[in-house]
């Protein structure tokens, strides 16, 4: 399993190509539009929904035990 | 000896990032790339040439990536929660947090790349883009109220929540 798995690695990084291969005609162009001064906003923007999921998914993780456990033991309301 | 009252939650929270990571899969592999009804930034370069479907192309592999990390996280949480004495075993809990998971995405997903930000929306090649994006969120919000109805079978009576 083990030789597997190295030989496996190892065909990846042989075929990993040491130039380009994308089309030579049209990947320059196709570079300048990706790289303009908007590239940050755009990454920022196509991230967002994903942040936002992650955020909420690890806050019901770790604080969502932790509350419940403070409602469940009437945290809230003995200090009322 | 105090011992940790029994949660549901780490299960549920693990369920919710990988479904909506998956959530994110179908999206990418059924919207953008079999249909290819739309891109990450089609509203803003519509991909009517080669460079621009190429460009937008790249712009739905970042995405896709993020997507990726975000069902690697959730597998690790998955991973955590099944070794925590704290947290019972529930198939039923965790399809539900899938299916929620999914529903989230949707409607995450919706609200900020279609309706706030308008990246893109749904079907652009119709001349009704909105009736495409509230159909979205509808199968957003019924897929929500599925994986909620199915976290609410999976109920333990000692559990906290």
């Amino acid at each position: 399993m083990k030789r597997l798995f190295i030989g496996y690695l190892l065909a990846i990084i042989w075929l990993l190509p040491t130039v380009c291969q994308a089309c030579t005609v049209c990947r320059p162009k196709v570079q300048a539009a990706i790289h303009t001064p908007e590239y940050s906003a755009n990454v920022a923007l196509l991230l967002l929904p994903v942040v936002v999921l992650l955020l909420l998914g690890l806050g019901l993780y770790y604080i969502g035990p932790v509350l419940a456990r403070r409602i469940t033991a009437g945290f809230f309301f003995s200090r009322s | 000896m105090t011992t940790a009252p029994l949660t549901r939650l780490p299960l549920l929270a693990a369920g919710l990032l990988l479904g909506a990571g998956l959530g994110g899969f179908v999206d990418g592999i059924v919207l953008h790339q079999m249909l290819q009804w739309h891109h990450m930034l089609s509203a803003q370069l519509p991909p009517d040439t080669l460079v621009a479907t190429k460009v937008n192309m790249y712009w739905d592999g970042v995405f896709h990536a993020a997507v990726w990390v975000m069902t690697v996280i959730g597998l690790r949480l998955f991973w955590t929660a099944a070794r925590r004495p704290d947290v019972p075993w529930s198939g039923i809990t965790f399809c539900g947090g899938l299916t929620m998971g999914w529903g989230l995405f949707d409607v995450v997903e919706g609200l900020i790349d279609h309706q706030l930000l308008g990246l893109h929306h749904v079907q652009e090649y119709t001349t009704n883009k909105l009736a495409w994006d509230m159909a979205f969120l509808g199968f957003g919000v019924l897929l929500l109220l599925l994986g909620g109805l199915l976290v609410r079978a999976g109920r333990i009576p000692q559990a906290i929540d």
